[in-house]
């Protein structure tokens, strides 16, 4: 029986995606329709039942990401596709009512029916290519894109120093002083390695100055015996609530088996409030010894998970953690030449690949070079430039980043040259190309000044960027080189013959993903003299330029970021896992929706492959 | 209240014995659902009956519109909506009210075709209504009528419900505050334009599932402490 409910109907044909819907499908859809009231509070989505599409009647809902932070508000006429599009389920921590709610339910099975019939109304699901993939990098980024969700952080992440203590034979002088040094309101008591006390700058005022106690007495005196302690575990929540309850400004953090692990106070919960990382660098400016680097550096990689979970992009990612391996540069810059006097000669401290791009995520390679002034000379300064580098390449090693397998690092003699030695690097690599040589140096294509004499730096960009733009030959082979990564759009087909997990096949997502965009926008950037290094900034500057069409350009960036995306929620979850993180995605892990987003980003990547290689004829190389 | 929900059963089953074959006795044979039920595993129709007048004697049901509630979902698929055909002119006020004129009444159906389907929805499930006692009349009177047999259902009613929410709330209830429209307004529910038996019936549907959970925001609610009671 057909039943008019017009103003149910008028309701969805107001709003997108129903408002697509032809007049027939509209007219049918109150018939599928299930209304249910939530009461404020509620969870949502309502539990039981089959996948169902949720269209807020009327209220409000409140979704939150996995770590309870609120990532979405849902008003009239909003509507929730979660259980219908299986990229959102990732997402979604669930959600409450935040006032009451009439709720309009649709079963996924009529959503899909109509997604299959209207093409318009399908698109909202699956739009065109470039929305696709709009879309699919909202959903996995999540719509808001705020602070760390600092409350629901472990306190073993928020410890940004080891543990200041005396033992409790020390004098209540001896405390003061070791406090006023390390710059901190509170030391530890401990006796054979074990917490007995805790003293504060009250304490000190109370107990001692207003109390008339000589300072030469032993600190025990004054302390607080046996304080509260905290296990690192705990949350940061859980230690603002337990110091609310005691009255307290300081939690000792304890491991479990008694290990004494650092200290927690108020203090560092303004430090989580404001820009995390932005302290991380500063503790590393701070750090007075590669020991202590490695100790902030530990945190790294929590860090990055964090930063995923709470929705940062790849791209935020990446200027974070490269932003921190500057510093972390610096730092070990400057210890070294604490250690090693003053440079004997002008050097600029380069660095290449994805910290130079500033794409970099933990556990990258470290890729560096040195530039020297001209006056260098090998007998006389070689020794101390190769003990530089040896510090600073072995301090970034200690701290998270290896060795670079292919030797790119300053520690390589080679990598090690005046200036006018790189000038004459960059002409042959350009003037006369060599296939395997170019491979190897590619990552020199993306240097970056860290620290030094910038200006060393800039005279050898000039010279690349004046020499690159005119040179077919070498421009053409650079397309070569970035043709050996191919996207695997062949791995689809045979996927979608499997439809268990069973196969061992796994995708590289850097390798066949990400890297083939950094090469081709590496190769607009030589093609056309751009002297900037990130693969975003450099398709963006090629579009300007008119050397690739807008369109072109902002699909390439959409795929590169959707497939950078995934590649680091991948390697969230493996540190999640406490697993080592790598750039193998099994398809198993990835959903219906995200394989059909990244065949789309594959599509793209291969898509301006093709146009490259018939521009620079490549064929003709081979 | 417990009497009173036997009492129905009694009566039910004594109808039963009395009832000839047809519509209503079929109706009857199903028993409804018990007072102790889940109102989660409970069916119930929303009803609403527009009618010329007030009196079930005299007066005529114009048209009829319900909507089943399921699991406390109402399922829009399950909605009816039925124009009854009348001999008698209609009333200057309730066609006005209605916007049904005489044209539109004398092609509807006959109440001797939509009761049979009604009986047939109503059948095991609980009736709800906004002021139930004016459903259940002119039902009793058209059963009557139709099938010489009483027509009776445990019934919810939202009038009386909302009454019971809004004095526990301390609201002084004053005239025109227990009209559905006035409460799907204060509820925050969807007031639809159209005056129609259908459109209320959804609004009564949905005003019983705000009204039920802030009774009882979760299980258990048995069904007996939303009943009306079972006099028709």
């Amino acid at each position: 029986m057909e039943v008019e409910l017009e103003e149910i109907r008028d309701f969805f044909a107001r709003r997108p995606p129903f408002e697509a819907l032809p007049a027939e499908w509209l007219d049918r859809l109150p018939e599928w329709v299930e209304i249910r009231y939530l009461r404020r509070g509620s969870p949502f989505p309502p539990e039981g039942g089959e996948p169902r599409l949720f269209v807020v009647r009327t209220g409000a809902v409140a979704l939150f990401d996995r770590h309870g932070h609120l990532s979405e508000k849902l008003g009239e006429g909003d509507l929730y596709a979660g259980q219908c599009v299986d990229l959102a389920v990732e997402r979604a921590g669930g959600g409450e009512a935040i006032e009451d709610v009439l709720l309009y339910e649709i079963p996924c099975q009529r959503i899909r029916w109509l997604r299959e019939r209207s093409e318009a109304f399908g698109r909202h699901f699956t739009a065109d290519l470039r929305e696709r993939l709009k879309q699919a990098l909202g959903l996995v980024q999540g719509s808001d894109e705020g602070a760390l969700p600092y409350l629901w952080v472990a306190l073993r992440e928020v410890l940004h120093r080891p543990p200041v203590s005396v033992d409790t034979g020390a004098s209540i002088q001896e405390a003061a002083r070791r406090m006023t040094t390390e710059r901190v309101s509170s030391v530890l008591v401990v006796h054979g390695g074990r917490l007995v006390g805790l003293v504060t700058d009250s304490d000190l005022r109370r107990r001692c100055v207003a109390e008339g106690v000589p300072v030469d007495r032993p600190v025990r005196e004054i302390m607080t015996p046996e304080p509260h302690t905290i296990g690192p575990e705990a949350t940061l929540m859980e230690a603002l609530a337990l110091m609310t309850r005691l009255r307290v400004h300081h939690l000792p953090v304890v491991e479990e088996d008694g290990r004494l692990l650092g200290m927690f106070s108020t203090s560092d919960v303004a430090r989580m409030q404001s820009a995390h990382p932005a302290y991380l660098v500063s503790d590393i400016a701070k750090a007075r010894d590669v020991a202590e680097l490695a100790w902030i550096c530990e945190r790294l990689p929590r860090l990055q998970a964090q930063l995923v979970a709470a929705s940062a992009s790849a791209r935020q990612v990446g200027e974070v953690i490269s932003c921190i391996t500057d510093a972390l540069t610096v730092r070990l810059l400057a210890l070294a030449e604490q250690a090693l006097g003053p440079a004997p000669v002008e050097y600029v401290w380069v660095v290449g690949g994805s910290q130079s791009r500033r794409e970099q995520s933990v556990h990258s390679d470290q890729d560096n070079a040195l530039i020297l002034a001209d006056a260098y000379e090998a007998s006389a300064h070689g020794a101390y430039f190769e003990a530089l580098a040896r510090r600073v390449s072995d301090g970034l090693q200690a701290c998270g980043f290896p060795y670079c397998p292919g030797d790119a690092m300053a520690t390589n003699p080679q990598w090690r040259q005046p200036l006018s030695v790189w000038r004459d690097y960059f002409r042959r690599w350009i003037e006369t190309p060599e296939p395997k040589a170019l491979m190897l140096s590619c990552i020199f294509f993306d240097l970056r000044p860290v620290h030094g004499t910038t200006a060393l730096f800039e005279a050898l960009q000039q010279d690349v960027l004046a020499r690159s733009p005119g040179n077919s030959i070498f421009l053409a082979h650079m397309v070569a080189n970035a043709l050996t990564h191919r996207p695997p759009l062949g791995f689809f087909r045979h996927f979608v013959l499997i439809h268990d997990g069973e196969h061992d096949d796994t995708l590289d997502l850097k390798h066949r993903g990400t890297v083939p965009v950094v090469d081709m926008a590496r190769i607009y950037a030589l093609a056309h003299g751009l002297p900037v290094v990130g693969t975003v900034e450099r398709l963006r500057a090629a579009a300007e330029r008119g050397a690739l069409s807008r369109e072109m350009a902002e699909n390439l960036e959409d795929a590169f970021e959707f497939i950078a995306n995934l590649r680091l929620r991948h390697q969230a979850a493996q540190i999640r896992r406490g697993v080592p993180p790598d750039n193998y995605v099994r398809p198993a892990e990835l959903s219906e929706l995200e394989r059909r987003h990244l065949k789309d980003a594959f599509a793209v990547i291969q898509t301006l492959q093709e146009t490259l290689a018939r521009r620079y004829q490549v064929h003709a190389l081979t | 209240m417990l009497e009173r929900l036997f009492g129905l059963e009694r009566k039910r089953r004594r109808a039963l014995d009395q009832c000839p074959q047809g519509p209503l006795r079929d109706y009857l044979a199903v028993a409804p659902p018990a007072p102790a039920t889940e109102l989660e595993a409970v069916e119930i129709v929303s009803l609403d009956l527009e009618t010329t007048g007030l009196d079930p004697h005299r007066d005529h049901i114009l048209s009829m519109g319900w909507v089943v509630v399921r699991g406390l979902r109402v399922r829009l698929g399950s909605a009816e909506r039925h124009m009854l055909r009348i001999a008698d002119p209609v009333p200057a006020e309730a066609a006005a009210l209605h916007g049904i004129t005489d044209d539109r009444a004398a092609c509807g159906e006959a109440l001797e075709v939509v009761l049979p389907r009604l009986l047939q929805v109503l059948a095991g499930r609980v009736l709800l209504a906004h002021y139930a006692r004016l459903e259940l009349r002119f039902l009793d009177a058209a059963c009557r009528r139709c099938y010489g047999g009483p027509f009776l259902a445990r019934s919810i009613d939202t009038l009386i419900l909302a009454h019971r929410v809004l004095e526990r709330r301390n609201h002084t209830i004053q005239t025109g505050d227990l009209r559905l429209f006035a409460l799907s307004r204060r509820f925050g529910l969807p007031t639809y334009k159209a005056h129609d038996a259908l459109y209320d019936a959804l609004a009564t549907a949905e005003l019983f599932l705000a009204l039920a959970a802030d009774i009882a925001p979760r299980p258990p609610r048995p069904l007996k402490w939303f009943l009306a009671g079972g006099r028709a």
